[in-house]
């Protein structure tokens, strides 16, 4: 179990177990939990937040962060509804989304690394540029009702899988290769801990920083593609609520806020954990108020157990001998 | 001497003309919306022009690019300076407005509100499209139409802070509760704002509760999220969608089948009711209690002690005549 443990990294063990605890409450506490087509709801529901929340993790890494994730998903969803409204093929419609991504990650990018402004009030002034260029593209009539020709693109299986997982795992394989096998990763980490040194050092800084949040611009693009074929709709509050839980579930992954650290599979299982409570939480009759607050909590605790850990003499308790011991025992 | 007369004579004339002018001239209404370029104040502009025509005043439509108070008090005040006779405002927030009620005051101008209410500000009256009691009521009395009594109603709302929303739900609850007491209303779920966690919301209702028999999307933008989720479910027919929402964002659902009907007013009919109420009021009429404004289909009741000029019974949208709504 230890060196599982050790392999896996702690958090990752600590948020998968979680997932596996609360679901088994869950199960117990409701017959309908537990069934393929609820797990696959959670699945469904995770989707844009699994995608969302790998760009957020390699922006936090590099001590950056983007409020904005939500609205840049929005503007995707406009256009690639208005291409599906005037009939284009769901194949160009669904790539529509993370080329618009692409090209709000630039602008991003731009304000952020060339305007010289700190990521989030750059990020929170182009939330509010965003927010009105959606409102402005809808003219306060949503969209509603798209036709499904993207849906069934999205919901067809290659080699017996949704495309959604397809396109989930070949993103996060890709980045994963990226950071652990190229000097991407060294690079983002030496960033995230000291811009200054890692400049010294001779990184691209710029370079590195600029694909951190294009990166995260496609993945919000590409989110957007499955969240117009999973809801066919765009109203004028589009992904409101999505920036802040992909923050909540990347800090919850173990990606250290203040950058420095990042944890892809600790991302994904923080997503699958938050929407794993919102859904189980309904389904035992929990009032939906709840949730947010539960979601709040998990987080605090979370992290004010990992700050306590920091100031506790832990880490020379765990070098000496009883400390080796206890902890064996421990675990 | 002779030149002064000349002059007298021409200033005369000129008085004479100008007067003679602004006699002629029709008696000016203004309507304030909250922000323009939207579709449903888009249709209540078309319902004040329609009236205007029918009435012989002239209409006049200003307000705001976005939902900004102070623009929209700015824009009344500006109206008021120009010289209308009757300004209606569906008021953005109902603290800032008593200096503008003020000023009309000072120079004759009567100013009131539709749409959107500032009770305590001294406004001349209220247009009111519905009652929270009338919009409750309706909703539940077209969903048992449909689904018999004997049925269980999830409740999805928006933010819980939300007062209008919070008075329909109870209302619902209390119609329930009076009229159909077998009739089961689940206790409401928060989706916010979004129409994601809303369809995510009314999945998990449905996943929850088998025996579900209708959904209801208390704020707009719970509605393609209940409608969405039903098909998703493949559960059209089984479990009746409904809500507050306009007839383009039901019309989707109303079509598929997964909304049986959409409950909300005409803003058209409410632009008309306004431009109405401003002609009353310059010509200094008495509202009766109960009348038909000429051009109306139906009666509106008019309460003087409150000052709310209602519109009347909310309108039920359903696939039928979905397509006579533009809004």
């Amino acid at each position: 179990m230890r060196a599982f443990l050790q392999r896996f990294g702690e958090r990752e063990a600590l948020l998968a177990l979680g997932c596996v605890v609360s679901g088994l409450v869950f199960s117990i506490l409701s017959p309908y939990f537990a069934t393929p087509d609820n797990l696959l709801t959670i699945a469904r529901n995770s989707t844009e937040l699994l995608l969302i929340g790998l760009g957020m993790t390699l922006l936090l890494g590099i001590g950056g962060i983007d409020v904005s994730v939500g609205s840049v998903l929005g503007l995707a969803a406009i256009g690639i509804g208005r291409l599906l409204e005037a009939g284009a093929p769901p194949a160009l419609a669904a790539l529509a989304g993370p080329v618009a991504g692409l090209a709000l990650g630039v602008v991003t990018a731009f304000v952020v690394i060339f305007g010289r402004i700190p990521a989030i009030v750059a990020t929170l002034g182009l939330l509010g540029v965003y927010r009105a260029g959606i409102f402005l593209a809808l003219g306060g009539s949503w969209l509603s009702g798209l036709p499904t020709g993207l849906t069934n693109l999205l919901a067809a299986r290659v080699f017996g899988l949704p495309v959604s997982v397809l396109v989930i795992a070949l993103a996060y394989g890709a980045i994963f290769i990226a950071v652990r096998l190229t000097p991407f990763g060294a690079h983002l980490l030496a960033i995230g801990n000291s811009e200054a040194r890692a400049r010294l050092a001779g990184i691209g800084v710029r370079r590195v920083q600029v694909a951190a949040f294009v990166i995260s611009g496609g993945l919000c693009g590409l989110a957007a593609s499955f969240y117009v074929a999973t809801y066919r709709n765009v109203e004028m509050t589009i992904g409101a609520t999505l920036a802040l839980e992909a923050v909540a579930a990347v800090v919850l992954g173990g990606t250290a806020v203040t950058g420095g650290r990042i944890s892809l599979l600790g991302t994904a299982f923080g997503v699958i954990l938050l929407r794993l409570l919102q859904n189980g939480l309904l389904l035992v009759g929990a009032p939906s108020l709840w949730q947010p607050v539960l979601t709040g909590l998990l987080l605090l605790l979370v992290l004010g157990a990992e700050a306590l850990s920091r100031r506790l003499p832990l880490e020379r308790l765990r070098q000496s001998a009883v400390g080796a011991a206890w902890r064996t025992g421990a675990r | 001497m002779h030149t002064h007369s000349k002059v007298a004579l021409l200033a005369a004339t000129l008085l004479a003309v100008g007067s003679s002018f602004a006699l002629a001239a029709d008696k000016k209404v203004a309507f304030v919306p909250q922000i323009i370029g939207i579709p449903y104040f888009d249709a209540m502009e078309a319902g004040g022009k329609e009236a205007a025509a029918k009435f012989g005043v002239d209409f006049i439509y200003q307000g705001p690019v976005d939902t900004n108070p102070v623009d929209q008090m700015q824009i009344v005040q500006n109206l008021i300076d120009q010289g209308v006779n009757a300004v209606a405002v569906s008021v953005l927030d109902a603290s800032s407005i008593a200096p503008v009620v003020e000023a009309a005051k000072a120079k004759h101008v009567a100013l009131f509100t539709s749409d959107s209410d500032a009770p305590k500000s001294g406004r001349a009256l209220y247009v009111a499209q519905a009652t929270d009691e009338g919009l409750g009521d309706a909703i539940i009395d077209e969903m048992v139409k449909r689904v018999g009594e004997d049925a269980k109603i999830g409740i999805v709302s928006g933010e819980a802070t939300a007062s209008n929303l919070n008075a329909w739900i109870g209302f619902m609850q209390a119609r329930a509760k009076a009229k159909y007491p077998k009739l089961k209303l689940l206790e409401p779920q928060f989706a916010g704002g979004t129409a994601q966690r809303a369809a995510q919301i009314a999945t998990d209702l449905m996943t929850a509760n088998p025996d579900l028999k209708g959904l209801i999307g208390v704020a707009s933008t719970t509605c393609p999220g209940v409608g969405q989720a039903i098909e998703t479910a493949g559960k059209i027919g089984k479990v009746i969608g409904t809500g507050y929402c306009s007839p383009n964002t039901a019309r989707a659902y109303l079509k598929s089948g997964s909304f049986g009907y959409s409950v909300l007013w005409d803003p058209k009919e409410l632009g008309y009711l306004t431009v109405w109420a401003g002609k009353q009021l310059i010509d200094g009429k008495e509202i009766p209690a109960t009348t038909t404004p000429d051009g109306m289909s139906h009666p509106v009741t008019y309460d003087a002690k409150t000052g709310i000029l209602l519109l009347g019974e909310p309108a039920v949208f359903t696939a039928q005549n979905v397509d006579n709504y533009k809004f």
